[in-house]
């Protein structure tokens, strides 16, 4: 999965900044609905969801980047992806807004980056590397290590 | 596309060679089962030949070796015994690899199988030195009376039959397998040397074969060479008569001769002849054509995508009802009932398809019990009582390894050396009962054995030792024999070298926990252990109770329900250690508000259910009861597995999700424990 060229993204805010996912692993894009919480999980783990009468499980993921008291208002969305193309591993991402696909025609020299996000929740998360675009830095989460960690 | 084939050929395969285990198991009980013999040469005999087919030609020559073994047994050459059958059994393990792997590529492998083969082989070879010897006298002359029938075949391939690819000795291969058969060889046609053309046939052959197939079973055999082949088959007699002196006579001079056996010789020897056995073929052939539609073979997955569809039915169903009941409609909601009737109908019906038998994972029971106890020197009767339950096919798949798990504990440390029982005064032979039972919507399997049992003082030194509880606790023997069932209780080596039992008990709990089964132990020192599995007929449906925790719903399976109890009417203990007085009894009780840590309300309707937990009972207290619902249970994913006390989710008519809860861990991991659990 790794090695796999990436061809396009999908760009999305949390709070200022832009971020992206891999658009090969995006399923779905909801309206935040009726989330049903969990109990006795993370913090960051809102509950889970009836998609399609499948649960999938959300998490915030302005909660895993250490943003406290984030809000839900009407740009607020669930991004769904599956890591593996497997239906057992969707899960949804609250995010602030989705922004744009935005296809890479050219092979981009990508430098993997590893950040301490959280500190409080030692929560890691990996980008595949980051992309300049006009004024903005756009990065690409690898959502592998992402789901590993959540996994944990 | 041959992929495909191949794939059914090993699924096939593999049926074979449960069969053949089975058959074998049967044969050492009843060594001279002739039913029994014929059954084992029929499986090793299509293994051969599907083999060949699919290109697994390894497993094919491997058959074919072990296949004479048989052969001659059936035709009393050779007298079926314990190192053969142990042979076969070490056989059948190396078929199942060969299977897995295919062809052999590894020189180990190679090694190994040759290894066998020559095992087998000197079976073959004491067998050779008595052919000579005047075989078995009984039957002699007498025609053998049952339904077989026996037939003079001639078979007179042309010249070219082989540059089609055609083997002519697997033609009579195939008569071979349908009974007992001689072939005489015609060679005089073979060329000398100079002259011999290694592309042409110069071979015929004649075989008298004794068979219950009717005469078209014998030109199905020719069928693809009918062209290529002069063929002719002529009915001599019913029964065998193989053994005839006077048959034999002709066979022997056909052979001296190299002159075809004469039709008319034949008939002149005036076997009996009755036409009405071949209604009796017929008969058979019928019964045959019914066994053929009475079962398929559907790909488990297709079950899985059918019972999944069922259950998203069932859900959108209760949608429909909750719809039909607001709108008020007459029309509708006979409608909606009608169609709640035939989604349950077709609900049942799919699980029951779901289902399969208990009896086909047992084989491999008897197998272990069978090497182990070899193995090991002791004797053991394994018995089965209920194979014929069946269960939830993710259910069986999972409790296959627990239940080898507990039967291997009980030969390897349960069951005592013949020498120590006999000085014990029991029975040199040990038992192993395996008791399957449906007990309501559960089905039980108890594994009994009358070994040594557990000897609780040496499982308590061990816990304590380990640190599990404290020194000074008073435990009950339940208790105590439950600390196996804790993780970092066992140590592989020492527990089981002195209590003789222990090792990996708490894996085993934990997939049976998976299943939503339960586990437990009863045991008497110095006469046996009894380990009760107690497990539930399907995985995805439950009937549920629908409970309310501050606002949100829950559904708490109702098989483990006692009673429901208004919390006012009761008195709870305020104190730390949580104990309700209900009609004169005290019982531990949780409070799903704490549990799951949400302020709670001032609330007056407050409810206490009780729950079985094991052997006791214990209270969950929930702000209200909402009602019986029967739900499709989902599994929440893999980012939930470490939740403990949720098992799944529901979704609702509505469309929204309940969460059900799985009071076994809610109860075990919340509960007051008198030990330490170890997360």
């Amino acid at each position: 999965m790794a090695d796999k060229q990436l061809t396009s993204i999908l760009s999305f805010f949390i709070s200022e900044e832009i971020f992206a996912f891999d658009t090969d692993t995006v399923r779905n894009i909801l309206e935040p609905g009726k989330i049903t919480p969990v109990p006795n999980t993370k913090e960051y783990f809102m509950g889970v969801i009836n998609l399609h009468g499948n649960i999938i499980p959300v998490v915030d993921l302005r909660k895993i980047m250490g943003i406290e008291n984030a809000q839900i208002n009407k740009d607020t969305v669930i991004i769904v992806v599956s890591n593996d193309g497997r239906a057992e591993s969707l899960i949804g991402f609250i995010v602030d807004g989705v922004k744009e696909v935005i296809s890479l025609n050219e092979d981009y020299a990508l430098q993997e980056t590893i950040i301490d996000i959280n500190e409080k929740s030692s929560f890691k998360i990996t980008f595949k590397g980051t992309l300049r675009l006009k004024d903005s830095f756009i990065h690409i989460i690898n959502l592998n290590d992402i789901v590993g960690e959540i996994e944990k | 596309m041959i992929d495909k084939f191949k794939e059914k050929f090993v699924e096939e395969a593999q049926d074979n060679v449960r069969d053949l285990e089975e058959s074998l198991l049967l044969l050492e009980e009843d060594l001279n089962n002739m039913d029994i013999i014929e059954r084992i040469f029929r499986a090793m005999h299509s293994l051969k030949g599907g083999g060949a087919m699919f290109g697994f030609n390894d497993l094919s020559d491997f058959t074919h070796h072990l296949e004479t073994i048989f052969d001659l047994i059936r035709n009393n050459q050779l007298k079926a015994n314990p190192e053969i059958i142990s042979l076969t059994f070490k056989s059948i393990d190396h078929i199942k690899e060969l299977l897995e792997k295919g062809n052999l590529e590894s020189q180990d492998d190679i090694d190994e199988q040759n290894e066998i083969i020559k095992e087998i082989e000197k079976f073959v070879n004491i067998n050779d030195k008595d052919t000579n010897e005047p075989e078995l006298k009984e039957d002699e002359s007498k025609v053998t009376d049952d339904e077989s029938k026996t037939y003079l075949i001639s078979v007179i391939p042309n010249e070219d039959i082989l540059k089609n690819g055609t083997n002519p000795l697997f033609l009579l291969d195939d008569l071979h397998a349908m009974g007992n058969a001689v072939t005489i060889s015609f060679t005089k046609n073979i060329p000398l040397i100079e002259e011999f053309e290694p592309i042409k046939n110069y071979c015929s052959w004649q075989v008298v074969l004794n068979t219950v197939e009717s005469d078209n079973e014998i030109k199905d055999v020719f069928i693809f060479v009918e062209d290529e082949c002069t063929i002719e088959i002529t009915e001599i007699a019913n029964g065998n008569v193989l053994n005839n002196p006077m048959l034999k006579k002709l066979i022997e001079e056909a052979e001296a001769t190299q002159e075809f056996i004469k039709k008319e010789a034949v008939q002149e020897l005036n076997f009996e002849k009755n036409k009405t056995t071949s209604k009796a073929g017929l008969k058979k052939k019928n019964l045959f054509k019914e066994h053929k539609i009475s079962s398929i073979r559907v790909a488990s997955n297709k079950i899985d995508d059918l019972v999944n569809l069922v259950s998203e039915m069932v859900t959108i169903q209760a949608q429909l009802n909750l719809y039909a009941e607001n709108s008020g409609d007459p029309a509708i909601i006979s409608l909606a009932e009608n169609i709640q009737k035939l989604s349950r109908q077709l609900r049942d019906n799919a699980f029951e398809i779901s289902l399969i038998p208990l009896q086909n994972e047992l084989m491999r029971f008897q197998r272990l019990v069978r090497d182990l106890s070899k193995e090991m020197n002791k004797e053991i009767d394994f018995i089965v009582e209920g194979g014929e339950i069946e269960l939830d096919k993710n259910i069986i798949e999972n409790l296959t390894d627990p239940l080898l798990h507990i039967i291997r504990n009980s030969v390897d440390h349960g069951i005592e050396l013949p020498e120590e029982r006999i000085k014990l005064g029991k029975s040199p032979k040990g038992t192993i009962l395996f008791r399957a039972y449906y007990s309501g919507a559960n089905v039980i399997i108890k594994i009994q054995d009358d070994g040594r049992g557990i000897d609780t003082d040496v499982i308590r030194k061990k816990a304590i030792e380990k640190g599990l509880i404290d020194k000074d606790i008073e435990l009950t023997k339940k208790e105590i024999l439950d600390l196996v069932f804790l993780s970092g209780f066992t140590t592989r080596n020492e527990v089981s070298d002195i209590s003789g039992r222990g090792v990996g008990m708490d894996v085993v709990k934990r997939k049976i926990n998976d299943i939503r089964g339960e586990v437990s132990i009863e045991s008497e020192l110095g006469q046996g252990t009894i380990i009760t599995l107690e497990l539930p007929l399907t995985l995805s449906i439950i009937d549920g109770l629908l409970v309310e925790v501050v606002g949100k719903q829950y559904v708490i399976p109702i098989s483990s329900i006692e009673k429901i109890y208004s919390v006012s009417d009761i008195e709870l203990g305020k104190s730390f250690n949580k104990i309700a007085v209900i009609d004169n009894e005290q019982y531990s009780y949780i409070d799903l508000r704490d549990v799951f840590e949400e302020e709670s309300i001032e609330n007056n309707d407050s409810q206490l259910i009780l729950v079985k937990y094991e052997d006791r009972r214990v209270g969950l207290i929930v702000d209200n009861v909402i009602g019986e619902y029967q739900t499709v249970v989902k599994s929440l994913g893999r980012f939930l597995k470490t939740q403990e006390n949720i098992s799944g989710a529901s979704i609702m008519g509505d469309g929204s999700i309940s969460l059900v809860i799985d009071t076994n861990r809610l109860i075990q991991y919340n509960a007051s424990h008198k030990y330490k659990t170890k997360k």
